[in-house]
């Protein structure tokens, strides 16, 4: 074992013994004594006034104003041009999507909860549904909220340069658009939330991605103080977003085990999760590409939509989608004037959330999709239309014209790579024996990290700009780690030992981390954005090294030597020769304080807030491949081969950065080809099981084959970069164009996702 | 009174008939590895075996599994092809979140021991109807065929 080398070890990870024996504990695994489930009677219908809601007598079921005082909290950027929409608990007088909650009906357990759910009726008086955004900016069209001169819950403007005075030869104007998803992680939504009488406390045990914030909005609306809220997110079944905003239904749960002193459980089951969960993407754009007949993109101009649905949730609203969205549109490129008009629209939809690619998946999708526009209009390939136009490695570092300060990386280097992945020889002959056979290329960067001066920028009502770290070294020598990010699958319990090791010379094994759990750890934000490595990680390598200073300076005393000739290495404080394990430190330092050096106080704690410096996040970036085959006759399109060149700096674990990468790619590619939230012209939900929304399954794929490069980050800890959500960024772009290049010979544009058979049918008869 | 032999240990429970045996396992013995994702047949996270094969536990009503042989991940601590994949999908991250994976290894398991994981096309088509939403599948699709291979040396 050596001292220094856990950075960049495949270790297995250690969350994985507890879910292979079927011992991990989600949510809904828990319960209490004299618990009550909870069932939600929801709108049957997309927009309505509520007339009267009939139930049984005495049934202990609560509407709107019935389960304890309530504050709304306001929602979306903190600027007055961002209309209020803040989402009730429970609906009040007017229903806005089909599914909002209307009341909360309670039972000895789930099956009794959906009988009394039956039992009660909302009469409601059906006002008009805007089921899109078109119908909601229609001029027609009713104002959804009250007092709102339009259907825009705010509208946003990326300005640079000056495109109108470009006169550029070529002008290419594309409308596109992205379909509208749902995260569906495996485990839906679960809380339990159980009245502590000893404490006082209420605990929430819930699955989400940041207890911390979560129990500062509950707090707040429930009027108690967050002392006595404790919420702890235990095994947490994927989240990729959705678990990261405040709802309705925990809410709820909170005010109802309060008012009645009694364990409250809710259990979302999938239907419940694709009708009115948190959902995402659904953006349109109409843009225009001015650029030079030698294929060098020099502006892009027009509008970009976003169908936010009926609510703003707390925090952020689904401003960020289209904000993200617009600064995101001139990708790695070297497009110097921007003039984008954004606008986030509301409709009788569920409320838009974060999804794993933020805005990015769009814009990606948007700008690959009018790169490769240029390339058939100029006819240069393309591959040769991005080598043009792509930022060069001696450009960087580079701030974008859309403010966007990228910071290390070799984006050709990842074109050249993905290129070399590709099989060409084998394409051409399956070409040449009749197959038709497309491939597409796509490139994006991905925003990690990003700290105060970005999130301030958004005028977020949370600014996630530090996370902080408590180290814990106990008179044994083993230590625990108390961190406030979150781990639902990231492998972080294994990824943030590996730093605290390396920096204290000591095994992985030998590091606890905990997490998820306000009575356990410092304040902090949660899992989300691409952060927690670099924030946490940071906090943890930073509390490590304070930590091992205080273990050398009582291994100098002991070992009667200067602190700066101990060196950490096998669980040992060595000087030469001499050694004493940590275990002797330790014990000195809480147990014997009479052997400490004078002045050395007793305790091996060190408790670190720490914030990038970098704040405008560091870039990872990749360039995908995808290599399709479609059926001309029944629009089936197949893929053949994936192909990813990704760069997200140092890796800590490569193998944990491969699974990202990989499942990150694979829920992108069910953005590109089989996963679409459908509504009707009522707003009714059309894909509310997985038979109607279809999540990829192994026989649909491909391997996704994954080479890395890297760029250390100047900054991060080991000079790593965030690598969550990259992978999930650019596959529509890829695929999109390998199907159009399939279908060249018909002259089919595609360019809407997901690319379903009735789409691509639809592209070959235009 | 439901009578139910859950690995290989007899039970009376007062379950009700329209109560799913994904329900009573969960909610009524403690037995949480069976997970739900969706309680519509679709994902493959609830799959327990009966008489030996898997079953989605959320379609199946408990009163129907009365006389029938029912065994969970938690019985099969011991089994040696469980034992095979457990190391198998540690050594290949073939899990993430962890919460499909109950249901994958059995399916996993059913596939090997019906001589169906012999290569990855095999082990694709096998797991149909398998979700995972983390890892994109290729570390489940080695895992099954590195168990694969370790039980058949």
């Amino acid at each position: 074992m050596e001292a220094k080398g856990w950075i960049g070890a495949s270790l297995p990870r250690r969350e994985d013994r507890r879910h292979l024996l079927g011992q991990g504990v989600f949510a809904a695994d828990l319960s209490a004594p004299g618990m009550l489930e909870l069932a939600f009677l929801r709108s049957p219908v997309a927009h309505g006034r509520i007339k009267a809601l009939r139930r049984p007598g005495s049934a202990p079921v609560f509407a709107a104003g019935e389960i304890g005082p309530i504050t709304l909290l306001p929602a979306g950027p903190d600027m007055p041009s961002f209309r209020q929409a803040p989402y009730p608990p429970l609906a009040e007088d007017v229903v806005r999507f089909v599914g909002q909650p209307i009341a909360a009906c309670l039972a000895a357990n789930r099956f009794a909860a959906e009988d009394l759910v039956a039992q009660c009726e909302a009469e409601i008086e059906t006002l008009p549904a805007l089921p899109d955004v078109a119908a909601a900016l229609a001029p027609s069209a009713v104002a959804l909220h009250p007092g709102w001169a339009d259907n825009r819950y705010a509208s946003g403007h990326v300005k640079a340069g000056d495109v109108a005075a470009l006169d550029a030869p070529l002008k290419i104007r594309r409308r596109l658009s992205l379909g509208r998803q749902s995260a569906a992680p495996m485990e839906p939504r679960a809380m339990l939330a159980v009245p502590d009488r000893r404490t006082g406390e209420l605990v929430l045990h819930i699955s989400s991605q940041g207890p911390h914030t979560l129990r500062h909005a509950l707090a707040r609306m429930l009027g108690i103080p967050e002392a006595r809220l404790r919420v702890v997110a235990p095994d947490v079944g994927g989240g990729f977003g959705a678990k990261n905003r405040l709802m309705p239904e925990e809410v709820v749960a909170c005010a109802l085990a309060l008012r009645l002193d009694r364990p409250i459980r809710w259990v979302e089951d999938r239907r419940e999760h694709l009708m009115a969960g948190a959902q995402a993407r659904e953006h349109l754009y109409d843009l225009t590409l001015h650029a030079t007949r030698d294929g060098i993109a020099l502006g892009l101009e027009g509008d970009l939509w976003v169908d936010a649905g009926a609510y703003a949730l707390w925090p952020t609203g689904a401003f960020a989608e289209a904000g993200m969205a617009a600064r995101n549109l001139g990708g790695p490129y070297r497009i110097a004037h921007l003039d984008l008009h954004h606008h986030t629209v509301a409709t009788t939809k569920p409320p838009m959330g974060p999804y794993r690619g933020v805005g990015r998946t769009g814009a990606c999708f948007a700008i690959e999709r009018l790169l490769d526009a240029l390339a058939d209009e100029t006819g240069l390939s393309r591959v040769e239309i991005r080598r043009r136009n792509l930022i060069t490695q001696q450009e960087l570092p580079r701030v974008t014209a859309s403010g966007l300060a990228l910071d290390t990386g070799d984006y050709r280097a990842a074109l050249d790579a993905v290129e070399a992945m590709l099989d060409r020889e084998a394409i051409a002959a399956r070409r040449a024996a009749g197959e038709r056979i497309g491939v597409g290329i796509a490139l994006y960067t991905e925003q990690s990290g990003h700290g105060t001066a970005e999130w301030a920028g958004r005028r977020n009502r949370v600014v996630p700009g530090h996370e902080a770290a408590t180290l814990r070294m106990h008179p044994d020598g083993s230590l625990t780690l108390l961190t406030a990010i979150q781990s639902h699958g990231q492998g972080l319990e294994t990824s943030l030992a590996q730093i605290v090791a390396e920096e204290l010379g000591v095994h992985p094994d030998v590091v606890e981390v905990r997490h998820g759990d306000t009575g356990l750890s410092p304040f902090g934000f949660g899992t989300f954005a691409s952060r927690s490595l670099v924030f946490a990680g940071g906090a943890a390598e930073r509390a490590a090294q304070a930590l091992a200073g205080k273990l050398r300076r009582i291994a100098a005393q002991l070992l009667q030597t200067e602190a700066s000739e101990v060196v950490l290495r096998d669980g040992a404080a060595c000087a030469g020769p001499a050694s004493v394990p940590l275990a002797d430190i330790a014990h000195a330092a809480l147990l014997r304080q009479e052997r400490l050096p004078a002045g050395e106080p007793p305790g091996l704690e060190a408790h670190v807030t720490y914030s990038p410096p970098e704040e405008g996040g560091v870039f990872s970036y990749a360039a995908h491949a995808a290599v399709v085959r479609v059926d001309a006759e029944t629009g089936a399109v197949q893929l053949l081969d994936y192909c990813v060149a990704e760069d997200c700096g140092t890796m800590i674990n490569p193998m944990i950065v491969d699974g990202q990468v990989k499942g990150g790619v694979v829920q992108g590619i069910g953005t590109a080809l089989t996963e679409e939230l459908r509504f009707d012209a009522e707003a009714q939900p059309l894909s509310t099981t997985f038979a109607d929304y279809h999540l990829p399954e192994a026989a649909f794929l491909p391997e996704i084959r994954v080479t890395h490069l890297v760029t250390p980050a100047h900054s991060t800890v080991h000079g790593a970069k965030g690598v969550g959500e990259g992978g999930a960024i650019a596959p529509p772009a890829a695929i999109a164009a390998a199907v159009e290049e399939a279908l060249a010979d018909f002259g089919a544009r595609i360019d809407a996702t997901p690319v379903s058979p009735r789409r691509v049918l639809a592209a070959i008869s235009r | 009174m439901m009578r139910l032999t859950i690995n290989g240990t007899g039970h009376q429970v007062p379950a009700e008939p329209r109560e799913s045996l994904a329900h009573v396992l969960r909610d009524r013995l403690g037995l949480t590895a069976t997970r739900l994702g969706c309680a519509q047949g679709s994902c493959g996270a609830c799959n327990v075996l009966v008489d030996g094969s898997p079953v989605r536990a959320c379609l199946l009503p408990a009163s129907l599994a009365e006389g029938e042989d029912i065994t969970t991940l938690e019985g099969l601590r011991d089994d040696a092809a469980m034992a095979a994949l457990r190391e198998a999908f540690q050594a290949e991250h073939a899990l993430q979140c962890g919460y499909c994976t109950a249901g994958m290894l059995l399916a996993a398991r059913d596939l090997i021991l019906r001589g169906r994981a012999h290569d990855a096309a095999q082990v694709r088509a096998g797991l149909a109807g398998q979700l995972c939403r983390c890892t994109g599948y290729d570390g489940i699709v080695a895992a099954v065929q590195r168990a694969a291979r370790t039980l058949s040396r």
